[in-house]
């Protein structure tokens, strides 16, 4: 039981995540008051969209740089619509979501058709959103934002529980149905696993690109109007610490970087130890920039992690190829 | 016979710039038999699978399958249309499920409707029954032995419908055990109907298995789909070499007096190599000869440093050399080596004819502050690269564009510019039109006769019997033997053959 356990992505990081809110509540018995577990809710809730809108693309083996370009964009339009045109909050919702849609959906096109790189073309498309999403700000925040859309984005609605949690349960459970339970997100592992495989066993590789790149658009614009939520503006700088964050939660889930496995639970559980770590460095007053700077530690140990129990893996399966 | 023909193809004919690598091929399958398909490197057999499975398109020629013209623009098209194949690299998706990998192609068709995986585990368990395949059908693949997951690979195309079944190489990365296995369920399919075609370099499997036979040799039908039966091993070997009409007529040499240059003396490697001695002496080409696998490239690069040395000894000019890193070889003991794979191995393609030529010398060309300058890398390089006459609009256009031929001239540039004094060349005439492969064998002849010892390993009987001085025959990963090159080519084929027959008894 337990080996089948160990086997799993996320049992490790869930022993690490428990056993770390055991001993940071021993020193600091507050830490699970209600009100702090609203506070490390909120932001799971919205980090884990940053997440998985990565997730996405690490599936099939590549790299969104653009994830915090998008979810900005997304941000500034959804505050935008709102504050100049006067649009209703789920309607402006709606057509913001579309736009990380349609970014995410000129990612795909431009890596599928030109066959260049997804890192150089995120890159490149990175410039181009951010650079839409100055030119309409001018660099300054939308501040007229409806009361509703604040008292979501901050308040609970059942004890500790905020509203931001409900649309983060049910795309952590949508995206596992369809990674692990639908035909298309099994086409989405298959090409990152084995491109060549999976052409050849009838998946269109390109479309595959072009659906990921959609949906990872698609989440990074719902992460941006999260974030007008909380902060209660549409600030042009929402997106731009997005990155290493995107990258930190699904490795420590243990997704592989060069794609086809990934584990919706295990990033959920990065994005709830790197919400951990920032809290418990702010309970105990110590320098923000340590947060960077464990972060960074944490790829690494994870990626390393990630490499041994792959080379364990190997081993094992050679061993069961000898003949007794 | 004719009447239960699967597949046949005619008149097949594909050329390349400057090479035909298939001229009015003809190969033709039946339903219940295992056919042998057979030729060494650059025969054409590799085009031939390849035009059967729509990676390339023949030029000219008909192909047929079940009766209905078959003419694939793509691979998809051809596994669509029933040509199921079982390649060498493994085509499976490392971390899905036994089953999800055999129905893959079924599950693609329908992306939103939802996966019955206890359904699934239920249709695979047929497949797997079928194949003896003792696994859990939930099993991820990567978990299995090399050799289960080449039996998956076959039900998955069993599970299209194939109307026949290609296995290249099945057998390359089996144990003998498991080789036997998978031979029991190959004759158990062949039984019930299937037609398969087996490409393999062993030769006693093929004996074994198979029992049709199409040769290939130099584009061309050596022998197309006749019975294997009554055909020995040297047979096939004859038809697989063939005899030669264009042996240059050149003097015989006899360079065994000179000083040696490299000698190999009870060499082991970390690949497998046991008893390997051979020697080289100054200005002599020495052919190292073998079939396919029998690890004469591998050999090269653990003399070059590449893979490790275990146990005998190496020498360099007399003296004993413990060669660690190419680096060392190069730098120290001024050894090269010509890969068989220039694209991969041997050159960057996208660099320029200047930078490629002067990359084994940068180091010692650099001077004060480790500074290089072109002037020094040119005036350095460009006598060889005009001597071997590259055919180059500049020396900075891109190697990847250039010919074939060329790209083997630069090759041999670089390494003459390094002032090897051992130059082990691999297989330097594949793919390469006539006219260069006669300059390139001249070149290889003129350096030997100003002193360079050079190792030439070439599966081309003709190249080996026109160039070698004296032939080292390599066989399983041994040196058997040597004979003097006498230039009669049944002389020393016969001899060759001889050679390799007699580790077959040894083994026996």
């Amino acid at each position: 039981m337990i080996r089948t356990l160990l086997q799993t992505d996320w049992f490790g990081p869930l022993l690490v995540t428990v056993a770390g809110i055991a001993v940071v509540t021993v020193f600091s018995p507050n830490f699970l008051s209600p009100y702090n577990v609203q506070i490390l809710l909120l932001a799971i809730s919205a980090n884990a969209m940053i997440a998985f809108s990565q997730m996405i693309i690490i599936a099939i083996g590549q790299m969104n740089l653009s994830v915090g370009a998008i979810g900005g964009l997304a941000a500034i339009a959804f505050a935008g619509m709102m504050e100049v045109w006067g649009i209703p909050w789920p309607l402006a919702a709606v057509l913001a979501l579309g736009i990380g849609l349609l970014a995410g959906f000129a990612n795909g096109v431009l890596v599928a058709v030109t066959g260049i790189s997804a890192f150089v073309i995120t890159l490149a498309t990175l410039s181009a959103y951010k650079g839409m999403n100055l030119g309409i700000t001018e660099a300054q925040p939308f501040y007229q934002i409806p009361e509703i859309v604040k008292t979501l984005g901050n308040e609970t609605f059942l004890g500790p529980l905020p509203w931001l949690v409900i649309p983060a349960v049910l795309v952590t459970v949508l995206l596992w149905y369809l990674l692990f339970r639908l035909p298309l997100g099994r086409a989405i592992l298959a090409v990152g696993g084995n491109p060549h495989a999976a052409e050849l066993s009838g998946i269109s590789v390109s479309r595959i690109v072009v659906v990921a790149h959609a949906i990872s658009g698609l989440l990074a614009a719902l992460g941006g109007i999260m974030f007008v939520g909380r902060l209660q503006q549409g600030n042009p700088s929402i997106g731009d610490g997005w990155l290493i964050l995107s990258f930190a939660a699904p490795v420590i889930g243990g997704a592989l970087l060069s794609g086809g496995h990934v584990s919706v639970a295990g990033t959920l559980i990065g994005v709830v130890i790197v919400a951990i770590i920032t809290q418990v460095l702010a309970v105990f007053s110590i320098d923000p920039f340590l947060v960077q700077v464990l972060l960074g530690l944490l790829i690494l140990w994870a990626v390393g992690l990630n490499r041994l129990r792959e080379v364990h893996a190997q081993r094992q399966a050679a061993a069961a190829a000898r003949p007794a | 016979m004719s009447d239960n023909v699967v597949f046949h193809a005619e008149h097949i004919t594909k050329t390349f710039p400057g090479v035909v690598a298939l001229q009015d091929v003809a190969l033709s399958l039946t339903a219940g038999s295992i056919h042998a398909l057979l030729g060494e490197n650059g025969a054409g057999k590799s085009t031939l699978i390849k035009a059967m499975t729509g990676v390339h398109r023949p030029d000219s020629g008909t192909m047929t399958l079940a009766g209905a013209p078959f003419a694939p623009h793509t691979t998809r098209d051809a596994i669509a249309q029933g040509i199921g194949v079982v390649h060498q690299e493994r085509n499976l998706i490392p971390r899905f499920s036994v089953a999800e990998n055999i129905f893959l192609e079924t599950l693609s068709d329908h992306p939103f409707r939802p996966v019955d995986y206890g359904q699934l585990n239920r249709d695979a368990r047929r497949w797997l029954d079928l194949l003896e395949i003792d696994e859990d059908p939930a099993t991820p693949v990567d978990r299995l032995s090399v050799a289960k997951m080449q039996l998956v690979e076959i039900a998955k195309a069993l599970s299209l419908d194939s109307k026949i079944l290609l296995l290249d190489e099945p057998t390359a990365s089996l144990t003998p055990h498991e080789t036997d296995t998978l031979f029991a369920i190959l004759r158990r399919l062949r039984d019930d109907g299937a037609s398969l075609v087996f490409v393999s370099h062993k030769l006693e499997e093929v004996q074994e298995i198979c029992d049709r036979v199409t040769v290939l040799r130099d584009g061309r039908n050596a022998c197309e789909s006749r019975s294997l039966g009554g055909l020995g091993r040297q047979d096939i070997v004859r038809l697989m070499i063939g005899r030669s009409e264009q042996v240059p007529d050149w003097t015989l040499r006899d360079r065994a007096g000179n000083a040696p240059a490299l000698e190999l003396e009870g060499v082991a490697t970390s690949l497998g190599h046991r008893d390997v001695s051979l020697t080289v002496h100054k200005g002599e080409i020495l052919g190292l000869y073998g079939l396919v696998g029998a690890g004469r490239s591998e050999l090269a690069k653990a003399v070059v440093g590449k893979d490790r040395v275990t146990a005998g000894t190496v020498r360099v000019n007399g003296e004993a050399a413990k060669i660690t890193s190419v680096a060392e070889a190069v730098e120290r003991y001024r050894i090269g080596y010509i890969s068989e794979d220039r694209k991969e191995e041997g050159l960057i393609l996208i660099h320029s004819v200047l930078e490629n030529v002067g990359m084994p010398i940068w180091r010692r060309l650099s001077g004060f502050a480790s500074l290089l300058t072109r002037g020094t890398v040119r005036s350095h390089t460009e006598p060889f690269i005009r001597k071997l006459e590259v055919r180059t609009p500049s020396l900075e256009q891109h190697v990847g564009n250039l010919s074939g031929g060329n790209q083997q001239k630069v090759s041999v540039a670089k390494w003459l510019a390094a002032e090897v004094e051992v130059l082990i060349v691999d297989e330097p005439t594949v793919g390469i039109d006539i006219k260069t492969k006669a300059y390139l064998h001249e070149l290889l002849r003129e350096l030997s006769d100003r002193g360079t010892a050079v190792l030439l390993i070439t599966s081309d009987m003709p190249e080996m019997i026109a160039l070698a001085d004296r032939i080292v025959v390599m066989s399983g990963f041994r040196t058997k033997g040597e004979i003097a090159n006498t230039r009669d080519y049944d002389d020393v084929s016969h001899g060759i053959m001889e050679l390799i027959q007699q580790e077959d008894e040894a083994a026996a």
